[in-house]
């Protein structure tokens, strides 16, 4: 009879921990996050995507910004999995390097705008809550993240686009 | 000779049944499930005498399109057809969820499909179908406009009236962006936190987490094992099965996360290790996104391995960049 009590024990144990876990996140980390995400998304909607796309086809015109500017607008003004959408903006030859680039900012963006990811915020917040286990700040990672995700997409765009270029080549197709 | 076949959704599904009715010009059942045209789309190509293809090799105009086959787990791909008014069939579980839930609705979607549940449709069914695309043919934007217009005619606004309208107007954003992120809470954040703090739990209470700390770990805190790691996560063949809804790299950046909590990992490499463990982000979802970018067919077509091929540059240099980037950081 004991033995058996002592199993069932063990068993709960294994999911006690788990519930401990998931008892902290609910409280530690969904309120912030809601609250973030419905304020950074009201100024979205109150800015419109009118405006948002007039700067966007600005944007196309030279390969840095097509890579930087034009991938943050759409990740922060539409999120995931919208945001490729503003692929449309930039002509066939740019599009796989843009959706490149675009797919890459959709996690460096949830340390600062969760909300532009709600559903995968766990790459940055399952790495993020061991900082926060040591009792580090955390402003500095995210910060950090978003910056270099931006040289990332840049780089992304860069060497996608100069790949398709050489596949099209060596595939005898016109680029336009 | 095209046949028509009905599709139900398989146990725990959700959605349909859908009544397929191929032409000459609408006959293609696109796969879009990664590692080949899956066998559903195959044996629903054989049914009803259509193509089947793979959407991640070979692009198809939407007009083509009778119908997507997708596994998607709940993020993006289940309503990225529906959206476009595509028939969709989910090979999983899936009900209607995802940031495009609203587009999923049961007259486009069926999930938990297999072998099982295909049959030929019954007459009756293809009848109402062809009638009612007759009959239900959507008013033009012409017509729609003008009937607003008619409607808002001869009704002057005063300031108050005016005012009233514009704090309504914002008082509502407010309130919408507030629904939609609560929705993605309860329908996307709550339910990870939900099985991911189960998989802990059970890592930590089994000792499996004192394997990782003494494996895993010593790889993730040096620079040459998190380059490899990227590497492996940017292997053209490998990356699109590690990519659908960020699942892997998530539950991976929590046990990082945990590790880095433990003091197994320094804090510093949090940065390069974000890189390193997302080196194939999106990998699984070119096609579909290249497509939402409106996106020729030729162009999905030697671009979706051009994005592939990239990664495995640029995943390593990401990890670099980043490395170089944490350096002061904790």
């Amino acid at each position: 009879m004991e033995f058996i009590a002592g199993l069932a024990n063990g068993f709960m144990e294994l999911f006690k921990a788990g519930a401990a876990t998931f008892a902290g996140w609910v409280t530690g980390i969904i309120p912030l996050v809601v609250i973030m995400m419905t304020a950074v998304s009201s100024v979205i909607k109150m800015i419109g995507e009118e405006r948002v796309n007039r700067v966007a086809q600005r944007a196309t015109e030279n390969i840095i910004t097509r890579y930087t500017v034009l991938p943050v607008l759409a990740v922060m003004f539409l999120g995931n999995p919208m945001s490729y959408t503003f692929g449309r903006f930039v002509k066939q030859k740019y599009k796989p390097a843009f959706y490149d680039a675009n797919v890459s900012f959709l996690h460096p963006v949830t340390g600062l705008f969760p909300h532009a990811n709600g559903g995968e915020l766990f790459v940055y917040m399952g790495i993020a809550a061991g900082i926060t286990a040591l009792g580090l700040p955390l402003g500095d990672l995210a910060v950090r993240y978003f910056l270099v995700g931006l040289v990332v997409i840049l780089l992304r765009g860069i060497v996608t686009e100069k790949i398709y270029f050489y596949m099209c080549a060596k595939d005898g197709k016109k680029l336009d | 000779m095209y046949t028509s076949i009905t599709i139900k959704a398989g146990s725990g599904g959700w959605g349909g049944p859908l009544t397929l009715v191929p032409t000459e010009q609408k006959h293609k059942v696109v796969s879009v499930t990664g590692g080949g045209i899956h066998p559903v789309a195959q044996k629903i190509a054989e049914m009803t005498g259509g193509e089947a293809v793979d959407g991640f090799t070979t692009g198809v105009p939407d007009e083509e399109i009778l119908l997507a086959v997708v596994d998607c787990g709940g993020t993006a791909r289940c309503g990225v057809y529906p959206k476009k008014k595509i028939f969709t069939a989910n090979v999983l579980p899936v009900g209607k969820t995802g940031p495009l839930a609203q587009f999923i609705t049961e007259d486009l979607y069926v999930s938990a499909v297999d072998e099982s549940c295909l049959s030929f449709a019954d007459a009756a069914a293809v009848d109402k179908i062809s009638t009612e695309s007759a009959v239900g043919a959507p008013k033009t934007k012409e017509q729609a406009k003008r009937e607003i217009a008619a409607m808002n005619q001869g009704k002057e606004k005063n300031l108050v009236t005016r005012l009233g309208i514009a704090i309504g107007g914002v008082v509502n954003k407010f309130y919408a962006a507030g629904r939609e992120t609560v929705d993605i809470t309860i329908k996307s954040i709550i339910p990870f936190m939900a099985f991911v703090s189960m998989i802990l739990g059970i890592i930590s209470a089994s000792g499996i987490g004192n394997v990782i700390a003494n494996t895993i770990s010593p790889i993730a805190s040096t620079l040459p094992g998190m380059l490899v790691i990227s590497l492996v996560c940017a292997i053209p063949f490998i990356s699109p099965v590690l990519g659908p809804g960020a699942v892997i790299a998530q539950v991976v950046g929590t046990l990082l996360g945990a590790q880095i909590g433990m003091g197994n990992i320094p804090p510093q490499y949090a940065l390069p290790a974000l890189f390193a463990i997302n080196a194939q982000v999106g990998a699984d979802f070119v096609p579909v996104g290249l497509s939402l970018g409106e996106a020729d067919p030729e162009t999905i077509e030697l671009g979706v391995p051009a994005v592939l091929y990239s990664r495995v540059i640029t995943g390593p240099a990401a990890v670099l960049i980043a490395y170089a980037a944490s350096i002061g950081l904790y």
